[in-house]
């Protein structure tokens, strides 16, 4: 009976609800609402500058739109997976300047380049200075002003037309007509002189040229978006794309990399970067003050006071110890008599016979609990006097029994 | 000497100057120098703490269980005015549970020359005696960044008696006694009752009880009314060793002991008996003996609360022989001690003879509730069943001592805790109503 209820807690009355304090209820000042919503609103405002902090560390994504590596609503793997396992295409990736230029060389492939204007003045000068390979094909799209001049001189952009534009191709070219209409809205073209265009706009542009020149053909479209996850499966999007990039064995796509296209990008800079020089001196008075704080926090008021405390000692120690010692050495025998015994006097006792030092007489027990259970008296002589049960399923079930038979001899 | 966070704080804030104007040792400079320069001052401006005065009042004893509060006056005899942070350290069972931080920490400002009180609220977990620590202060300067700190003596004391949770069952008792004492009809006649008195028969009187011969010379029918033997003396025997510190429930063994002995107490006092009080184990712990009516239990409790359990055997000889010299005359004896086979057989069977000779016997024993728990838990593991074992083991024990016992003429009660008071209030009222004392 040592522990006590502890007194009601006496809180800072600010800090209960109004409801409580029916005198003070109608006093919710501002005052008040500040000071029981103020460490909330520093934490929440914690929690907005890290979060802006985070967001604003330049990440360096690996999957960017259009990359076929992703699955994602921009990514065109789904064009991509279907070209390597239906078409047979064997299809990678090109970052870097030298790798497009390899592109542009191998026979029987197409490159699809899909940002162009990623592509500095100069790297767009020499990619179009490569004899190309034989049997190839690039696919430019939404080139820029400069691409257009490079790779397919003499076509100018002329107009733009809303991308969900749904267009019919309305042209010769095998790819567009057996793609029927698809979504090519974007950026159209005036053709140049042997151009074949599709997918004409009520203006006479297309948004879709085609140039061949020998086994090598140039196609330039005004839309990224057909060959996107999203899109794919609407209208005739999906043939026009297997038409497109499906023609070579090769397909490349290019992979524009901010860090690699462009090398004189300046390079990702640290937190540490953008912190202005003079902080270093900040953190350095902020070390002063942490000392000043563990010289606050260190003096304790007044020492520590330990108490002797008397010993604690579980009366039932004992017991349950001999209990482990009867389990460690099996004394199911032990046990047994121990249930028994004590089965024997607590009948006795329910049953009205004298157990004078201990234990009743047998023979009178077993013939009047018999009589009282209506069971056979050899059956209760086994069972309050029999042998010791040989495993430890047989101990349990002998304690049961006992217990059963007790509550038996007790039943009026 | 002792810092604020405000100090801290002020050093942080200065990181945005340095910072921002002046990243540089100026900068740093700027913002240390005259930080800590008010630091100085500070520490030179605080009242100082050695010459304060203490003084404490307030309750010197409560009831295990209950809050108490103690005073401490603050005196401020400089001309510089106090503000301080206080910490009346008491050891750690002096507080309600948990509050030992929040309790012991004041806040206080004393004008130059004048006192302030400060109270410190208490709820002792433990039965005995709590004493203060030493009182820690500090005392701040005016900016609030610095202070000055140290420990000063003002010594107090609070004991804790025992609860006497029993003293609930005490009315009931009382009525009882009065229905044993002759002022209501009901009566018994015990070979020990003495006569009281003779009064107009009333129906329901037991017509034995008539007095013929009174009738006789008068024109109503008398009868003899009877009241139980009173001056008797009663002697309660506390162990306090090995046995009286296992824990049963929340507390030791001794609790219960002393709360059946404060309730025996509170009622054979009422009922006009001589209580005296012996606590033994290896050595006599505590003895209160020819205590007027009045003060008996305030001397009681007062010398139970120190009584601990202590971890060693009691030596039963040494305790019966004491209590024989306490109990000249023919007595009750009631000893509240273990059922320890082993202890009873050596200890106290010996000096059976002569304390039953003279006196009439009860032995109380706290049993373990944790017993039955063992034997009436439904049992799935056979680790379970060698537990009921056991348990049925230590019972079977302690009931053939009891039988021993009771052979030789004492009166043996073993209950659990909360039920021991009770049982041996009952014991006694019956022991008094059989004219045994």
């Amino acid at each position: 009976m040592t522990t006590t209820a502890p007194p009601p807690a006496t809180a800072d009355p600010a800090e209960l609800p109004a409801v409580d304090r029916p005198d003070a209820a109608p006093r919710t000042t501002l005052r008040t609402l500040w000071r029981r919503w103020r460490w909330r609103l520093v934490a929440v405002l914690a929690v907005l500058v890290v979060g802006a902090m985070v967001a604003g560390i330049p990440t360096s994504s690996s999957s960017g739109p259009l990359d076929p590596r992703s699955g994602d609503p921009s990514g065109t793997r789904a064009v991509d997976q279907i070209l390597r396992n239906t078409y047979g295409v064997t299809s990678r990736t090109a970052t870097t300047e030298s790798e497009l230029a390899a592109a542009l060389r191998a026979d029987d492939t197409t490159l699809v380049l899909t940002f162009p204007a990623e592509l500095t003045e100069q790297e767009i000068t020499r990619l179009a200075a490569i004899p190309r390979g034989a049997n190839s094909r690039l696919v430019l799209l939404d080139p820029d002003h400069s691409a257009l001049n490079a790779f397919a001189p003499g076509v100018s952009g002329a107009s733009y037309v809303p991308e969900s534009a749904v267009v019919a191709p309305a042209c010769t070219l095998p790819e567009a007509a057996n793609a029927g209409a698809a979504e090519l809205g974007g950026e159209s073209y005036h053709l140049g002189a042997h151009d074949v265009g599709c997918y004409p706009d009520a203006d006479g542009r297309h948004s879709v040229l085609s140039r061949t020149t020998d086994s090598r053909q140039v196609i330039v479209l005004g839309s990224r978006r057909m060959f996107t996850n999203e899109r794919l499966d609407h209208e005739g999007n999906a043939a026009l794309a297997f038409g497109l990039l499906g023609a070579h064995h090769q397909l490349v796509w290019q992979l524009p990399d901010h860090a690699v296209a462009t090398p004189d990008a300046p390079h990702d800079k640290t937190i540490g970067d953008l912190v202005p020089a003079g902080w270093s001196w900040g953190a350095l008075q902020l070390l002063f003050a942490a000392l000043l704080a563990v010289v606050w926090r260190a003096r304790r008021l007044g020492p520590v006071l330990s108490e002797r405390l008397p010993a604690v000692v579980r009366a039932s120690e004992t017991t349950e110890g001999r209990a482990r010692l009867y389990h460690r050495a099996n004394a199911r025998g032990h046990a047994a008599e121990t249930l028994r015994h004590a089965a024997r006097r607590r009948t006795a006792t329910a049953l009205g016979l004298p157990h004078t030092s201990g234990d009743p007489d047998p023979a009178a027990l077993t013939e009047a609990a018999a009589a009282r259970l209506g069971r056979p008296s050899a059956d209760l002589q086994q069972l309050l006097y029999g042998p010791a049960p040989s495993d430890d399923a047989a101990l349990l079930r002998l304690a049961d029994d006992l217990d059963d038979m007790e509550w038996q001899v007790r039943q009026p | 000497m002792a810092l604020t966070g405000r100090t801290a704080l002020i050093a942080a804030l200065g990181a945005l100057l340095v910072g921002l104007v002046l990243p540089s040792w100026t900068g740093i400079g700027v913002v240390m120098l005259p930080l800590l320069a008010a630091i100085v001052a500070d520490l030179v401006l605080a009242a100082p703490v050695r010459r304060l005065t203490l003084e404490r009042s307030g309750d010197p004893s409560v009831r295990l269980g209950e809050a108490v509060t103690v005073d401490l006056l603050v005196g401020n005899p400089s001309r510089r005015p106090l503000r301080a942070r206080i910490r009346d350290a008491w050891y750690p069972s002096a507080w309600a549970p948990g509050t030992s931080l929040t309790a012991s920490r004041h806040s206080v400002t004393v004008p130059a020359g004048e006192r302030r009180r400060i109270t410190t609220r208490l709820a002792p977990t433990r039965r005995g005696d709590h004493r203060s620590g030493r009182v820690t202060v500090r005392s701040l300067g005016p900016l609030g960044l610095a202070g000055r700190q140290a420990g000063l003596d003002a010594p107090w004391r609070v004991r804790a008696l025992p609860p006497f949770a029993s003293r609930k069952h005490l009315p009931s008792r009382l009525a009882r006694l009065r229905e044993l004492d002759g002022r209501t009809s009901v009566l018994t006649r015990g070979q020990g009752t003495e006569f009281d008195s003779l009064r107009e028969y009333l129906p329901g009187d037991d017509v034995r009880s008539i007095d013929w011969r009174a009738s006789a010379r008068r024109s109503v029918v008398a009868v003899r009314t009877w009241r139980p033997e009173r001056d008797r003396h009663v002697l309660v025997v506390l162990d306090t060793g090995r046995t009286s510190a296992g824990r049963v429930g929340d507390a030791p063994r001794l609790d219960a002991a002393l709360d059946a002995a404060l309730l025996l107490t509170a009622l054979a006092t009422k009922a006009g008996d001589r209580v005296d009080l012996l606590a033994h184990d290896r050595q006599r712990r505590a003895a209160v003996a020819g205590r007027s009516p009045s003060e008996i239990l305030p001397a009681f409790t007062d010398a139970m609360a120190l009584l601990e359990p202590a971890l060693i055997e009691t030596d039963l000889r040494a305790m019966v022989s004491t209590a024989l010299r306490m109990a000249p005359h023919r007595s009750l004896i009631v000893l509240l001690t273990g059922l320890d086979a082993h202890q009873i057989e050596d200890g106290l069977l010996p000096q059976l003879p002569l304390l039953v000779k003279r006196h009439e016997v009860v032995l109380a024993s706290v049993a373990d509730p944790r017993l039955d728990e063992l034997v009436n838990t439904p049992r799935t593991t056979v680790r379970d069943v060698y537990g009921t074992a056991a348990a049925e083991q230590t019972r079977a024990d302690r009931r053939r001592t009891a039988e021993l016992l009771t052979r030789h003429g004492i009166t043996v009660l073993d209950a659990p805790p909360e039920s021991i008071a009770p049982a041996l209030a009952d014991t006694y009222l019956t022991l008094k109503a059989a004219g045994r004392l």
